[in-house]
């Protein structure tokens, strides 16, 4: 106990106001639990603030200069301009008002916010430091805690986020004049899609990528789509290396300096360097040992499928409890975190969780590949529509891609979808509800869509996995 | 202003009719469109039915505990013209059928889909193909929704079924014995009244009965050539292993025989005790405990039935299949065992350093395969079809494992080839694994013999059940020390204390001749009395 410090009294106390902090704190007073949010910085967590929203807002605006600028082929001229001030600042309108919504919401259904940063002092025990000297502390006791503080992003030694030209993924989020040369550290899914973002905005990008190819995780055929497109927009590719140093040029500007397995170096001219090389847990400074609670190797905290650490009345959700690293996934961790709480018989009990990627074109993904599908020894029924088959596709001049529908052969079971074109992201929705709803191809083919639309391809390949397509030949 | 009749929807799955629980409306009284106007009760479970209409209530055609058979006007509307409800005349709204989670769980449950179509595929990776809504169901009524048969498209598991499930009535399984088409009553001679559901009633009714119950005590079967009844009531005969044909019966429809499900108990009752006909009644208090459940078997108030569903229907299949294929018979015998219990605390420190627990199970088996190579006929599958006996070449054993979801037998393969420590391994991953339900559908199967440990649990003879198709069985009691007759140091026999170890081997007689069973138990015995000679091994 620190001199002036106070003790209140939670049933819940959730710590970090992201997509799974704050889902989780709001369900918690839905269900009467008295609930206290702590966030030490920004409502909305890393998703409103530092990525899904800002980025997906500067993707927009990029697009639409850059589809704009490239329509002579429909008969449309233009030149348009970016102003690249203006649109961070209506990026920053959305952002504010999605958080702002954010505390709205909490404060609506009677959560306790405090702001500060907290930190275990024993199992049912935090102490919240607030921001700033003088701002003294408080001490909370709870019945049940959530632990939501998220990620960050993994700096690569060398690479300091403090020099003002190493970004973090926030920093290119925030930039107001677009780099000429960017320099991007990884061709994870971040590093992609900002490196097509800044492509459209005019900047000369160079990736650096440790592995043979972008997207690591991604089948081939998904990944060659979005390394054409990127290709395309004038994106250089360096497979098999990794950032080793930057130093400053003599003719302005900097080098960023690259080593293979082998030893061979290459030195790249940049003005920006954008270090995305994937995300660390945010665990620093919650004290969890004084909780009970251990981390794994990679610091994340670990949890069975009620959402509960080794301590059972300390639940942990979203990026700081690990895999998938998606903010839909965090709120709905956040929302079984609160209902077990609760008493409600919740349970992590999703069949898989979708995947957006949002470059050019985008990619969304849900369950299993069909590598994935025979692994798990199903026998995989697979069927693919191309967008350039599609009518919809064709008359908003973005024909590349597929929609792939993976099933298992004996029942017709959708097991997993990959689609890579435009809105795919979107379109996964469809593929995702099958899924988890458990239907068949039969299910998918027989729906009716709407024509014409980009989701028709969705019913069609499901027919081609039934040997039955009408619009593509059968494979 | 015109008069609507309202006919008692059908809900699907096979519902042939429900009783009528209560009006919650009268003549006279002013409905509005989607406003319930009454409560019916299928033996899937209690539904509102909504008012189709804006307008009046004119006649209600049905009494509060009738029974309803679908398409039966129940109730008249005096419509307002200028209603909105007129637009409607023609439909005819379909109750939601699922109750809400604190609703009186309908005794059974069943219904069966009315296609017919049957399909209970083994998913790999243990996945179990169910909707959100329905895993949460699963969740809130304690049921594991993998155990769960599915009875939609490619078996996928609906909230009914998890509900037939939680309620010991077992899925809304279209499979079964019948692969024909079920046939459905149609909705007609319907006129008398205090008739009672097919498969569900509320408490007190079910004395009322008897009128289409056998005569206590003497059961005739009545022989006919074709019965109507619900599906629901069909699958509880399957499950008495009544023929729906000899359960007498005063009703019709269509011209036709009609059986109830309460009918079909009291014959079934009647066969098992003819002196004691235990009156078919239903407890339709909900169950304290929501995996606890009543059915609509004519079980006694107070008694606990619990659902015969999954793993344990599985075994009892496989059982009934072997107990009544292979003709059993069973050979027991003694092993004194000191040298094994001697070798194997020797071998203990050497296994502990290997990180390996070494039981007595790898020595039997080891000891099993000298047997079975020296008789390979206790080592072999009869396919009665191709009039053949195949002698195996594999020694894969099965162990029989109890968990609490019921009897796993996972299978060592090539025991032959492997040494007692390895096999010490594999029997402990096996075992504990099954106990987790972690096995692969695989791993339990291609065994050639297989072995019961009952002896783990307390016992010394037991009567196993062999693992059909494989022709024999070895059970182990526990190894203790139990008196033997031994010569003493002056030449004389003298009891003495000695750790045995019982054995219990079933074979198919159709295969192997007791003669054979006792020369390899003499041989397992040798083995194990001398663990040397399985160094041979």
């Amino acid at each position: 106990m620190v001199v002036g410090d106070v003790t209140t009294g939670t049933e819940v106390l959730v710590i970090g106001a992201g997509p799974g902090g704050y889902v989780a704190a709001i369900r918690a007073a839905q269900e009467g639990l008295d609930t206290t949010l702590v966030e030490k910085d920004a409502y909305g967590g890393a998703c409103l603030n530092r990525g899904c929203i800002p980025s997906k807002a500067l993707i927009t605006g990029s697009g639409l200069a850059h589809e704009a600028g490239n329509a002579e082929f429909m008969g449309v001229h233009a030149d348009p301009a970016v102003d690249m001030g203006k649109m961070i600042e209506w990026k920053d309108g959305v952002v504010d008002r999605l958080t702002g919504g954010v505390e709205k919401l909490c404060k609506a259904n009677g959560v306790n916010l405090v702001e500060g940063v907290a930190s275990f002092v024993g199992e049912n025990t935090v102490r919240v430091a607030h921001g700033g000297d003088g701002q003294g502390s408080e001490t909370l006791e709870f019945e049940h805690a959530v632990i939501a503080t998220g990620s960050r992003p993994i700096q690569v030694p060398g690479f300091d986020f403090a020099e003002d030209h190493v970004w973090s993924s926030a920093d290119a989020l925030d930039a107001d004049t677009v780099p000429d040369r960017l320099g991007v550290v990884g061709g994870g899914y971040i590093g992609m899609e900002l490196a097509t973002t800044y492509a459209k905005l005019g900047a000369e990008v160079t990736v650096v990528e440790m592995l043979d190819d972008i997207l690591d995780p991604y089948e081939d055929d998904v990944k060659r789509v979005v390394r054409k497109r990127a290709e395309e927009l004038g994106v250089e590719f360096n497979f098999g290396e990794g950032a080793s140093e930057w130093t400053e040029a003599p003719d302005g500007g900097y080098l960023l300096r690259t080593e293979t397995e082998d030893g061979e170096e290459s030195t790249y001219g940049v003005d920006k360097i954008l270090v995305a090389v994937g995300r660390q847990p945010v665990t620093d400074g919650l004290d969890l040992e004084n909780a009970g609670i251990e981390t794994d190797d990679r610091g994340f905290v670990e949890t069975d499928d009620r959402t509960r650490t080794a301590v059972e009345h300390v639940h942990a959700v979203g990026d700081v409890a690990g895999d998938p690293m998606l903010a839909h996934a965090a709120s709905n961790e956040g929302i079984v975190a609160a209902e077990v709480i609760a008493g409600e018989p919740a349970a992590l009990d999703r069949q898989a969780v979708p995947a957006a990627v949002f470059t050019d074109p985008e990619i969304g993904t849900v369950g299993m590949t069909e590598a994935e599908a025979a692994e798990a020894g199903f026998e995989p029924a697979v069927g693919e529509m191309p967008f350039n088959a599609s009518g919809r596709a064709m008359t908003t001049g973005h024909t590349e891609g597929f929609v792939r529908i993976v099933a298992d052969e004996e029942t017709g079971f959708v097991l997993g979808g990959q689609i890579v074109g435009p809105e795919a992201s979107e379109l996964i929705a469809e593929v995702a509800l099958a899924v988890e709803m458990g239907a068949t191809l039969e299910d998918v083919a027989a729906t009716v869509h709407t024509h014409p639309t980009l989701a028709e391809a969705v019913m069609e390949a499901a027919e081609n996995a039934r040997g039955q397509a009408i619009h593509t030949l059968n494979r | 202003m015109t008069v609507e009749e309202f006919k008692l929807p059908d809900v699907g799955e096979g519902v042939a009719e429900g009783e009528l629980v209560s009006w919650l409306v009268a003549p006279g009284d002013r409905v509005e469109e989607d406003q319930p106007v009454a409560e019916v009760e299928t033996d899937k479970a209690l539904v509102e039915v909504p008012s189709s209409y804006d307008g009046t209530v004119e006649e209600l055609f049905v009494d509060e505990g009738d029974m309803v058979p679908v398409g039966d006007v129940i109730i008249s509307f005096r419509v307002d013209e200028d209603g909105d409800g007129g637009a409607t005349a023609e439909a005819e709204p379909e109750p939601e059928p699922e109750p809400d989670a604190g609703d009186e769980p309908a005794p059974d449950a069943s219904a069966d889909a009315a296609d017919g179509a049957t399909s209970e595929p083994d998913t790999p990776s243990g996945r179990t193909f169910a909707p959100p809504s329905a895993r949460r169901l699963a969740r809130e009524l304690g049921v594991d929704v993998a155990a769960v048969d599915g009875s939609g498209p490619g078996g996928r598991v609906t909230e009914a079924d998890v509900r037939a499930h939680a309620e010991g009535g077992g899925s809304a399984d279209p499979g079964g014995a019948d692969d024909g088409p079920e046939p459905r009553p149609a909705p007609t001679d319907t006129g008398s009244t205090g008739r009672k559901s097919a498969v569900s009633k509320r408490g007190g009714d079910g004395s009322s009965d008897g009128a289409s119950a056998p005569a206590a005590g003497a059961p005739e079967p009545a022989g006919r050539e074709t019965t109507l009844a619900t599906p629901a009531t069909r699958k509880v005969a399957r499950e008495r292993g009544v023929d729906l044909d000899d359960v007498p019966t005063d009703e019709t429809r269509d011209g036709e025989a009609f059986v109830t499900a309460d009918a079909v108990n009291a014959y079934a009752d009647a066969l098992e005790s003819p002196s004691e006909p235990e009156p078919a009644t239903v407890d339709a208090d909900p169950a304290p405990d929501a995996a606890a459940a009543t059915d609509a078997a004519g079980t006694a108030s107070g008694d606990e039935t619990v659902p015969y569903r999954g793993v344990r229907r599985t075994i009892g299949k496989q059982m009934e299949r072997s107990k009544y294929t292979a003709p059993h018979v069973t050979h027991h015998d003694t092993a004194e065992v000191d040298a094994l219990v001697e070798a194997r605390e020797q071998l203990k420190p050497t296994a502990e350093a290997e990180g390996v627990k070494l039981t007595y199970m790898p020595f039997v088996m080891k000891a099993i395969v000298a047997g079975l190579k020296e008789y390979p006929y206790l080592n072999s599958e009869l396919r009665e079809d191709d009039e053949e006996i195949v002698l195996k070449r594999d020694y894969n054993l099965g162990i029989a494992v109890a968990t609490d979801a019921g009897l796993m037998v996972p299978v060592v393969e090539d025991v032959d080839e492997k040494g007692l420590f390895e096999l010490a391994d594999e029997v402990n991953d096996l075992a504990s694994r099954a106990r987790e339900r972690k096995l692969k559908p695989a791993e339990m199967k291609g065994g050639t013999f297989s072995i019961t440990n009952f002896g783990a649990i307390g016992g010394e003879y037991a009567t196993p059940i062999i693992n059909y198709p494989e022709t024999a069985i070895l059970g182990l009691g526990a190894i203790e020390e139990r008196p033997v007759v031994r010569e003493g140091a002056d030449g004389t026999s003298e009891v003495v204390p000695a750790p045995t170890l019982p054995l219990s081997l079933s074979i198919d007689h159709r295969v192997v001749d007791g003669a054979v069973a006792a020369e390899f138990a003499n041989t397992v015995m040798e083995h194990l009395e001398t663990p040397l000679l399985l160094l041979n091994e």
